[in-house]
């Protein structure tokens, strides 16, 4: 593989600004969802909203330009199946009850969170655990596939600058009205607080960044099942190497910087998909340690409340599970595959809200009961 | 976790996961609505997450009360009080 050294410094850059701009927001994708049915309001939602909107903009504009080249479906993106609803609805469970999603937790961990470390570690847990069923899940998939469509506009047999020209128009008019009525302002009451707006602004030209100079979008789930991978390998690297999931590289991608195509998988070995993920999911917990230092707010607390921190840990194994099943994270999916109208991304997405209300419902009802 | 120095009652829920923190100031401020409202209480509530500072402050401000955020360096102290009523100097 040719300029690993560029590739692990760019990604590394992208995390840690990641990682800032997360922190300094308090960018949490997973409240974003639970507050839409916890408290039946959700002002960061409409930042979420401007973030796939603007990268939607940015990612065609760059495709009709050549900066970006992507065909689907591919390893990225594939065809659409039952399998990414019920993923997303798992994901959407794990991610409220650990308090965060698979970057929120980063995040949240940078900054000296412990229930964010209890989440860290379930992901590792949920991610390993999907290879001792993932023959079984693979079947369900192929079983459940809808259709021949990877995208949208190839669903309805439209050219996909015109679909992405009126979804824009639709949701630029929602968000003028919200800019209008200054929603998608958040009040300032904090020194060093980032507007969710500009976070969200400068998340979308992180993922273009990404998805043009490494070939795919913001992503990091394939490195917690690594970790986990590697973890499992010191311990019993016998049943490793009798699982296909671990041993497979069936994931094939272009990587522009270095003008090649690689294989990569989710075993325990270092490939372009580790190259890529490792920098950049240590580039988010860095910088949003920096963040939290500058700001004089890292601190480790340990009396957190022991339900807390089984309801961190238990969400964070689901979590790893409906990540590996659906597949790919909600960064992912939100961040990288509904900007190119992605099916595989819009039944995730899908498959959020339930998953997001049930967490919620887990969430009041036994862990932080009144 | 709960301190009650006469008039004052503090909350710390630095580091506890997400939402906690706004459900147990609604929660408090629902249990002691008539102290709050006479003035007869303030509530303090200790977060170290600056989302929640927004969070508590629009909902429990809509609800009547007066709120303030004080940057108490490794965390944010809440103050929810009566409207108009007299702030208490800081302890610090």
């Amino acid at each position: 593989m040719e300029n690993q050294t560029i590739i692990l410094v760019i990604s590394a850059f992208l995390g840690f600004a990641s990682g800032i701009i997360m922190h300094r927001s308090d960018f949490c994708i997973a409240g974003m969802f639970r507050d839409l049915f916890l408290f039946r309001s959700s002002p960061l939602l409409r930042s979420l909203v401007l973030l796939i909107a603007f990268s939607m903009l940015l990612f065609e504009i760059a495709r009709l330009v050549g900066i970006l080249n992507y065909s689907l479906p591919s390893s990225l993106y594939g065809l659409p199946s039952l399998t990414n609803l019920l993923g997303g609805i798992l994901f959407g469970i794990g991610m409220v009850l650990a308090g965060g999603c698979v970057v929120g937790t980063l995040y949240k961990l940078g900054a000296g969170n412990l229930p964010a470390a209890c989440a860290f570690l379930g992901l590792l847990v949920g991610s390993a655990l999907y290879a001792e069923f993932h023959p079984h899940w693979k079947q369900l998939t192929l079983a459940t596939r809808l259709g021949d469509a990877a995208t949208l506009p190839q669903l309805l047999q439209l050219p996909p600058t015109l679909l992405i020209c009126v979804l824009l128009l639709g949701t630029g008019g929602l968000l003028y009205r919200w800019q209008v009525k200054g929603l998608l302002l958040r009040p300032n009451r904090v020194k060093g607080y980032l507007q969710p707006r500009t976070a969200a602004l400068l998340l979308a030209v992180i993922g273009l960044v990404s998805f043009s100079l490494l070939g795919m979008p913001l992503g990091i789930t394939t490195s917690y099942t690594k970790i986990g991978a590697f973890f499992e390998q010191r311990l019993i690297p016998e049943h490793v190497a009798s699982l296909d999931y671990f041993q497979g590289h069936g994931f094939e991608f272009f990587l522009p910087i270095s003008n090649q195509t690689l294989h990569a998988g989710a075993g325990p070995f270092w490939d372009g998909l580790a190259l890529i993920q490792f920098p950049l999911t240590l580039g988010i917990v860095v910088g949003s340690a920096l963040s939290a230092i500058s700001m004089g707010k890292f601190s480790c607390r340990f009396d957190i409340p022991r339900c807390q921190l089984f309801s961190a840990l238990f969400g964070g194994i689901i979590m790893g599970l409906g990540a590996r099943m659906t597949p790919a994270c909600n960064v992912w999916h939100l961040l990288g595959g509904l900007p190119i109208l992605s099916l595989q991304s819009l039944l995730f997405t899908l498959g959020l809200l339930p998953g997001a209300w049930i967490g919620s419902l887990v969430l009041t009802c036994y862990v932080l009961k009144q | 976790m709960v301190k009650q120095p006469g008039e004052l009652i503090e909350i710390d829920v630095c580091g506890q996961i997400c939402p906690s923190s706004l459900l147990t100031a609604l929660r408090e401020v629902n249990n002691h609505k008539e102290l709050l409202r006479s003035g007869q209480l303030q509530l303090y509530i200790l977060t170290d997450n600056h989302d929640s500072t927004n969070r508590i402050c629009d909902a429990i401000g809509n609800m009547g009360y007066h709120v303030e955020v004080k940057d108490k360096n490794s965390y944010y102290e809440i103050v929810i009080a009566k409207i108009a009523a007299q702030k208490r100097d800081s302890r610090s």
